[in-house]
């Protein structure tokens, strides 16, 4: 009788062996064989990169160690996944699916809808130019957007080649200057070989191996897209409401480009620190919903700018000071303090 | 008579068709499924009287009826379809084994394969039915009780027309029965080590809280792609537009593993089992 049960377990073993190897297949491989290629040419390449239609999923990694928000916990740590289709000019859907429901954002080029499903709401946003998608669900966006402003003073190097989504890619590298006070280490961005697109974004800081934040395609299609995608009409039983102007961003864009209205800058590059200063509550207005509690979060610190309270996190600082004033980049707490008490 | 005495076995079908009607006969077999057909009643109930509000899954049933068979069938996975499923394996050898039936039908003129195959055909039977029944009423409930726009409205905010719907219905029903099969198989496999069905359902509702425990520890996410409970919510993703067959395959195909390790056992086990 015992000698059938080993054998009974021996066959669990190996039937585990089994699913380990079909569910979880390995994505390493070796390094592809390219032409050498200048990091100015790549970098000119991905800036005026036409890649046309495509379609992916795009898996975010993020160990960014940021507080865990209620409101909003798709910005804590964890692993997520998305998937992106592209039509070109500026046409665009992105689905961030959840175990109990779904964020749609669409985007037809002019009309941009955000749609959750577990609220049954749609937010519709129109004008202006095709904003650049959210740059947590679009590695091509990111990307281009931190080589444009960090090649100044950064070392700019294409470190060999790398294979990403089954795709041959280069590797650009971003490392500061040494002048630079920054949290972060290294960025890397892997380049598609052919159609020049950054495929993956990894940002890594001082003091630790892994990744701090890694977006990146797991699959990417590239080909004539479907237009039906690209279009969106709210469902019957449907909430609709239109984004306030400018500043209020979409539910789904936390990280919505630039500096919010009324901020400045102190230093450059990877020192900047963005300072603004936090919007007053409306009483009327119901706050959106978990919104976080910003004097619950941090450690309390004080220097000549006042009293206020410091977040850190793995790759940058926030300092939220007694008045209201917001100061934030990714650099160390005194660097922040510092840049507080510049005028 | 004379027919009895020329055949050294009897004929698969016929082996098949009288097991398949000695489970329809029990009644516990029917009570349970009887029981199923509620689950979509309830939630029907429970969303016309409630309304819209709450989140999670349930609430997209509101004035969206053809999504409650398949949140009906993804409440009914976690726990009472795996239930039903392992009784009815529970019953077919372990059962006959304690009221001492089993003997009988070793010693009868039917081959241990073929034995094999009949009482999987029970399990099969059960699970097939506990899920029609559960999508058919949920379809029923859903159209009557909760109504809706004639069309089912994904989490993607796209509305599917009542083909593609009931093609999706159709897509998570058969899912479900592939992901029910891989949990009688096991239970059968249990059910040819004992003569106590109770053994049989203990360690499938506790292998299935177990693992569903261990699937929310986030150091073992590791062993996520071992656990069959891991998959139990690409069922969800028949309501996503586009569909994404990524969890759907990746699930199904580890739940083949479980059904050809449970047979494997069972077949293993059942050709050295003398009563």
């Amino acid at each position: 009788m015992r000698r059938r049960w080993f054998g009974a377990a021996g066959a669990v073993a190996a039937a585990g062996a089994v699913v380990a190897g079909v569910v979880g297949i390995g994505t390493a491989s070796a390094q592809p064989q390219l032409p050498p290629v200048s990091p100015e040419d790549l970098v000119a390449s991905v800036m005026t990169a036409q890649p046309g239609p495509f379609n992916g999923t795009v898996g975010i990694d993020n160990e960014l160690g940021l507080p865990a928000l209620p409101g909003a916990p798709q910005l804590g740590n964890g692993q997520q996944s998305a998937r992106v289709w592209s039509g070109g000019d500026g046409k665009g859907r992105v689905a961030l699916p959840s175990g109990d429901g779904e964020k749609t954002l669409v985007s037809d080029g002019t009309t941009r809808w955000v749609y959750d499903a577990t609220d049954r709401t749609a937010t519709r946003s129109t004008g202006g130019a095709p904003e650049q998608k959210d740059p947590q669900t679009d590695p091509a966006g990111a990307s281009a957007q931190i080589i444009g402003d960090l090649r100044k003073t950064s070392q700019v190097a294409v470190d060999g080649t790398a294979e990403v989504a089954g795709r041959p890619a280069y590797t650009l590298v971003l490392t500061p200057q040494p002048s630079e006070r920054t949290m972060l280490r290294e960025v890397r961005v892997a380049v598609d070989a052919e159609k020049r697109i950054p495929l993956q974004l990894t940002v890594l800081a001082t003091g630790s191996a892994t990744p701090a934040l890694q977006i990146g395609f797991d699959d990417v299609t590239f080909g004539p897209q479907d237009p039906s995608l690209f279009t969106f009409t709210p469902p019957p039983g449907t909430t609709v409401k239109d984004a306030p102007a400018r500043g209020q961003g979409a539910p789904g864009a936390p990280d919505r480009q630039g500096p919010p209205q009324g901020s400045r800058t102190v230093g450059d590059g990877w020192d900047r620190v963005v300072v603004f200063q936090r919007p007053a509550q409306q009483p009327g207005r119901q706050a959106p919903q978990g919104a976080p509690d910003l004097n619950a979060l941090g450690t309390p610190v004080t220097g000549p700018f006042g009293n206020g309270r410091a977040i850190t996190t793995a790759v940058g600082t926030a300092i939220v000071t007694d008045d209201g004033r917001v100061a934030v980049g990714a650099v160390p707490e005194p660097v922040v303090a510092e840049a507080l008490g510049t005028k | 008579m004379t027919a009895v005495l020329e055949r050294t076995h009897a004929p698969l079908g016929r082996v098949v068709g009288a097991e398949v009607r000695w489970v329809l006969r029990r009644p516990r077999t029917l009570v349970v499924l009887g029981l199923l057909a509620l689950i979509p009643v309830a939630v029907a109930i429970g969303i016309a009287v409630a309304g819209r509000g709450g989140r999670g899954l349930i609430a997209q049933v509101a004035g969206n009826g053809f999504v409650l068979p398949v949140v009906a069938l993804g409440l009914a996975l976690t726990l009472l379809l795996p239930l039903a499923v392992a009784s009815a394996a529970a019953d077919a050898v372990a059962g006959e084994a304690g009221s001492g039936t089993l003997r009988g039908l070793l010693v009868a003129p039917v081959g241990r394969a073929r034995f094999v195959v009949m009482k999987a055909a029970g399990v099969i039977t059960v699970a097939v039915l506990a899920v029609l029944i559960i999508a058919v009423v949920g379809m029923i409930a859903g159209t009557v009780v909760v109504g809706g726009p004639g069309s089912l409205i994904t989490l993607s905010g796209t509305t599917l027309g009542v083909g593609e719907a009931l093609g999706r219905i159709a897509l998570v029903a058969v899912w479900t029965i592939g992901q029910l099969l891989a949990v009688g198989a096991v239970a059968l496999a249990i059910s040819t080590f004992t003569e106590h069905p109770l053994v049989v359902l203990a360690c499938v509702l506790g292998g299935m809280i177990v693992f569903g425990v261990l699937g929310a520890i986030p150091s073992l996410d590791w062993l996520q792609p071992l656990l069959l409970t891991t998959g139990f919510g690409a069922g969800t993703d028949v309501l996503r537009d586009p569909l994404p067959l990524d969890g759907l395959e990746s699930s199904s195909l580890r739940a083949l593993v479980y059904v050809v390790l449970g047979v494997g056992v069972t077949f293993w086990r059942m050709a050295r089992r003398d009563g």
